[in-house]
């Protein structure tokens, strides 16, 4: 009967009851868009990272990882040759990609940059990554022609440079031997990523071996089938690695993108937080109200012996119920509005300059991520339930005399 | 002779203030099984704070108050609940009924709360609101009931608990002559033939002229007690 007449308390004043639901389901709903939001963006920003250079792992030499120099390669053609045999076995392995990198310098007529280099084989970043759709001006590597390099739209800007000009390239062999030659410029690419198109170069592997007389590799790039269990995927091929070379998933390589995945997770648990303090004082103030209207009545259940653990159930019961007609129609406003929203995306074109500095593309498509559901779900509950501490405590505080009277 | 149900000794209830104010001064006082007794005197004379203090809802400043032969003033907030629970039956001036249960439902939450079987609740509130003269309106909220009706209902609730005896403030207040007659009239029958005690505080001579004893309250004393 506490079931019963904690249910129809709830609609003993209609208005007020809709009001402090609704603000509840609304509450819900924004935190589940957020959620949505925050993933589609996340995603989108991790994809395009692990679509055009990352891969989904990458295999380097352990003393690579220490530091990059130009003689810590993977190991001779033969032994990066059966490396690369042997991840292409795992059925997930959709393809990989062999890398030079290598630190220099570049310099133009006005000026000079560090840069990292990084010789490509062409053929093979067609297939495996998205490279070459991030060209803007001239294309990937298509002309025959000799030491051409591929710039970021940043560092073109920064350095005043445009297609067809000539730089000069300075590396560092693996035997320490300083080398430089003059490369055209026959491509400029833009990636979301500012910062990285300010700091990396493409360039053909051949035209490498050619100018520094060794064919190095120290970066074999992994591509997956799909992005879920990378993680696992990752453990299953580096089980299979040869000693002195690691494969790390995008998320070790790359950790700022790492950091990203899981501050989201802390901030998208405090933004829930927020909203629910909100709501808790909303339910706070809606069931102090309840208690006041209803003044008498408690104080004749007190009165003719309902003991106050009852009395505390009865309001908590009472509370809580709030939280679970709301809860759901918020958790199924928030499942459609996104699902609706994946279709179309959210249009952030005028903060277009702001987001691709942050590597996001300007239409967020959200993403419903159901665990999120349930932490909401368990969240909606303790606010309930912390919601109902104080108006319980202030009926249990009420004296039964003065409060059949309804003084 | 019939039993004691409440006895009351020296009793004392002095509100602390710039000047203290004593709302009972020195009652003493036998209530035996199967009375009908009104204690009337008129408004701030002590007896709603006496009946108050008779049926466990307030502490009296000193004296003591014995039922079935204890003290309940010895009795601390949380037994003194349950000894309300158990004990006593209330019938209050607004009727303060539940008004989202209906007059089964009113009847048979007193029984919930002293853990009664569903069917013994159900069979006892239907009975109770039949002798009542409610048959008929089980399921009616108290909004659709009037004013005596409510009243009347809260006499089933107040008896559902099977207490010792009933303690009514000013029960007849905001009923009309017809509604009072009635409902003393359900009160009487229910105090001859199931021995049913009640006590009244009040100062409708409807009520008084119908008590079987009647004590007379003045400034927190006893200055008349008159059987009839």
């Amino acid at each position: 009967m506490i079931f019963k007449i904690a249910w129809r308390n709830i609609w003993r004043s209609k208005v007020r009851s809709l009001v402090v639901l609704t603000s509840i389901a609304l509450g819900i709903w924004a935190g589940l868009l957020i959620i949505g939001f925050s993933f589609g963006m996340n995603n989108e920003r991790t994809a395009a990272a692990i679509g055009s250079t990352l891969g989904h792992s990458q295999v380097h030499s352990s003393s690579f990882l220490e530091e990059p120099t130009s003689a810590a390669v993977l190991g001779s053609a033969a032994e990066v040759q059966a490396m690369e045999e042997l991840l292409q076995k795992a059925s997930f392995v959709k393809g990989v990609s062999t890398r030079a990198i290598m630190m220099g310098m570049v310099s133009a007529p006005k000026s000079a940059r560090g840069v990292r280099m990084i010789a490509v084989d062409p053929e093979s970043e067609r297939v495996n990554s998205n490279l070459p759709e991030t060209i803007v001006e001239g294309d990937f590597f298509e002309s025959k022609t000799r030491n051409s390099v591929i710039i970021g739209q940043k560092l073109a800007d920064k350095l005043g440079l445009g297609l067809r000009k000539k730089v000069v390239l300075t590396f560092q062999d693996a035997d320490g031997n300083i080398s430089r030659a003059s490369f055209r410029i026959t491509g400029i690419y833009k990636t979301l990523n500012a910062t990285w198109d300010e700091l990396n170069l493409y360039i053909k592997r051949s035209d490498l071996a050619k100018t520094i007389g060794q064919d190095l590799v120290h970066e074999i790039m992994v591509r997956y089938d799909e992005t879920e269990n990378t993680e696992e995927k990752t453990a299953e091929l580096s089980a299979a690695m040869p000693e002195g070379a690691t494969i790390l998933s995008w998320k070790r390589n790359s950790p700022e993108l790492g950091y990203a995945d899981d501050m989201m997770g802390i901030m998208l648990v405090l933004v829930l937080g927020i909203i629910m303090m909100a709501l808790l004082f909303g339910i706070i103030n809606n069931m102090l109200m309840a208690i006041l209207e209803r003044r008498r009545e408690l104080g004749m259940l007190m009165a003719v012996g309902m003991n106050k653990r009852k009395l505390f159930v009865m309001i908590l019961v009472e509370t809580l119920m709030l939280g679970f007609v709301a809860g759901p129609v918020g958790i199924l406003l928030g499942d459609l509005s996104t699902r609706v929203m994946m279709g179309i995306g959210i249009d952030l074109t005028s903060k277009k300059e702001g987001l691709s500095n942050m590597g996001i593309q300007s239409i967020i498509y959200p993403e419903i991520v159901p665990e999120y559901y349930l932490i909401v779900a368990v969240m909606v509950v303790i606010t309930a339930l912390l919601a109902s501490l104080y108006p319980a405590y202030k009926a249990l505080k009420l004296n039964p005399v003065q409060a059949i009277r309804g003084e | 002779m019939s039993k004691t149900v409440i006895e009351v000794r020296d009793l004392f209830k002095v509100y602390e203030g710039a000047v203290p104010v004593k709302a009972v001064n020195g009652v003493s006082l036998k209530i035996t099984q199967g009375e009908f007794t009104a204690l009337k005197g008129p408004s701030g004379c002590g007896k709603t704070t006496l009946l108050n203090m008779l049926g466990g809802l307030d502490y009296p400043t000193s004296g003591s108050i014995l039922v079935g032969g204890k003290d309940i003033t010895s009795l601390g907030e949380n037994e003194l609940i349950d000894f309300r629970l158990r004990n006593i039956g209330f019938v209050f001036q607004a009727y303060n009924l539940i008004p989202v249960l209906s007059a089964t439902e009113n009847v048979s939450f007193i029984m919930l709360l002293q853990n009664r079987p569903k069917e013994e609740r159900e069979e006892r509130a239907r009975q109770l609101l039949q002798s009542v003269g409610l048959a008929g309106k089980e399921d009616k909220r108290p909004g659709q009931l009037s004013g005596g009706q409510q009243q009347r209902v809260a006499v089933a609730r107040a008896l559902a608990s099977k207490p010792q005896f009933v303690l009514a403030d000013e029960p007849t207040a905001n009923l009309d002559s017809e509604s009072t007659a009635n409902l003393l009239d359900i009160m009487l029958k229910l105090n001859k033939e199931e021995g049913m005690t009640f006590v009244f505080a009040t100062h409708d001579d409807r009520v008084i002229n119908r008590a079987r004893r009647v004590v007379a309250i003045s400034d927190g004393k006893v200055v008349s007690d008159h059987n009839k």
